[in-house]
């Protein structure tokens, strides 16, 4: 008798990342608000820490349509053309 | 794996067990001819892609889904409905990240429509959402052991439901359309009527609705809009998708009141609603209360269209039931045609 495995494996793909910035001082910043209670205020919040203790300045705002849906493509492309650290979180 | 238990059916199944792979329920372990036949009453085969989740890396490979549905309890002339149940996962508008992994732990609530309902005895009569029948029992099961073992969406894991509910073992049910005021849900929602299909909703939990004394539409229908706009219901802020069922006694009143389903939707659109001040003493809504919260309603639906009608359940009892959905704002019911499963 043979086990039959019903598990599926996550599809690989190839991820290259960022080079890691040298530094925290006067990075350009993107901030992705979910739409969670809250996101929002816990981004500003961050980002004027980031502010006050690094320089950094908020230079892109994306709002997802839904904390389910991916950002799209232009939205991608916004970031990576205008940021050089992006952070998003929950907030609830 | 190779395993030598054959002589002892119970040992091979806490072999399934053991691997990590059961909804907490005994499975039926394969054999290649049980997948074989599964793939086959689908027309798939084995390495056929039934769908994808990009955000999550996740491929829906036939072979796989067969193993499940298998496992489930399914004979191979429920795979055509299942596969449909799959697609609409993965249809993008389902958004299927968030009704899959989010606290609210929802149930993917199949209804199922068309010739394929009766030929294969989906009940959609008495108990239409309980237990006795198996291919109510093992479609809606077949797609929860497919979201966890071929799409990775485990308890714990990707799957972080805070309560979760029991329709997340299993539900799957077909709609009475002998015994139905209107045009099935599937001609609702675009399809022909001798169309089979599967519409598909999260929800996160369902509500019966009880009503002896009404004998006119509008007195039934505020049951319906006091339980979908209670103070403790998600998604207050982006507007919500639900699917209504009526049995056979509702259905009958606004039967013969004349209401069409349009009648209907528009009627619980209006009513489903709370003044912004019960809202915000609920902390549902943030801020003080002003004397404008008082006399300001907040409306629960946005569109006549995101009220799903469908009809099922027994002729006696005065008994219908809401399944308010995981979130508009967030997912979408999808309705797709079974294709296959003819003969």
């Amino acid at each position: 008798m043979k086990l039959f495995d019903p598990t599926s494996k996550p599809v690989e793909r190839a991820i290259k990342l960022a080079p890691r910035p040298a530094s925290p001082r006067g990075l350009r910043l993107g901030l992705v608000d979910n739409t969670k209670f809250n996101s929002d205020t816990l981004l500003k919040k961050l980002a004027a820490r980031l502010a006050a203790r690094h320089h950094m300045t908020v230079s892109a705002t994306n709002r997802k349509r839904s904390p389910s849906h991916e950002i799209d493509e232009a939205g991608v492309a916004a970031l990576r053309a205008q940021t050089d650290l992006v952070i998003s979180g929950i907030g609830d | 794996m190779s395993i030598d238990e054959a002589a002892d059916p119970a040992a091979l199944i806490e072999a399934y067990y053991d691997a990590g792979w059961t909804d907490g329920l005994p499975v039926v372990p394969p054999s290649d001819a049980s997948i074989a036949a599964t793939l086959a009453a689908a027309g798939l085969q084995g390495h056929e892609v039934l769908g994808q989740i990009p955000g999550r890396n996740v491929e829906v490979i036939a072979d796989k889904a067969a193993t499940n549905a298998v496992m489930a309890g399914c004979r191979p002339e429920y795979m055509p409905v299942v596969v449909a149940a799959v697609k609409s996962l993965c249809e993008p508008a389902f958004a299927y990240h968030g009704p899959a992994s989010s606290t609210g732990g929802s149930a993917m609530v199949l209804v199922v429509n068309g010739p394929i309902a009766r030929r294969l005895g989906i009940n959609g009569g008495n108990n239409a959402f309980g237990q006795g029948h198996r291919p109510n029992a093992t479609i809606g099961r077949a797609v929860r052991l497919i979201m966890m073992n071929a799409m990775n969406t485990r308890p714990g894991f990707l799957d972080r439901a805070t309560l979760g509910n029991p329709g997340k073992y299993a539900f799957c049910f077909a709609e009475h359309e002998e015994d139905h005021p209107w045009e099935p849900l599937h001609v609702a929602r675009g399809l022909r009527r001798e169309d089979s299909a599967v519409t598909l909703i999260a929800s996160n939990s369902l509500y019966q609705i009880y009503n002896q004394l009404a004998s006119t539409p509008e007195p039934l229908l505020r049951c319906f809009a006091d339980a979908l706009s209670n103070a403790g219901s998600p998604n207050l802020r982006g507007f919500n998708e639900t699917l209504i069922v009526f049995a056979g006694e509702h259905a009958d009143i606004l039967k013969t009141a004349g209401w069409g389903r349009l009648d209907v939707q528009r009627f619980l659109m209006e009513h489903t609603r709370r003044r912004v001040a019960d809202y915000k003493r609920a902390a549902r809504i943030p801020g003080a209360i002003t004397a404008d919260d008082e006399t300001t309603w907040r409306h629960v639906f946005e569109r006549p269209e995101d009220i799903l009608i469908a009809c099922a359940g027994g002729r006696a009892g005065s008994w219908s039931a809401c399944l308010p959905g995981w979130g508009k704002k967030w997912t979408r019911s999808i309705t797709t045609r079974v294709e296959g499963g003819e003969t």
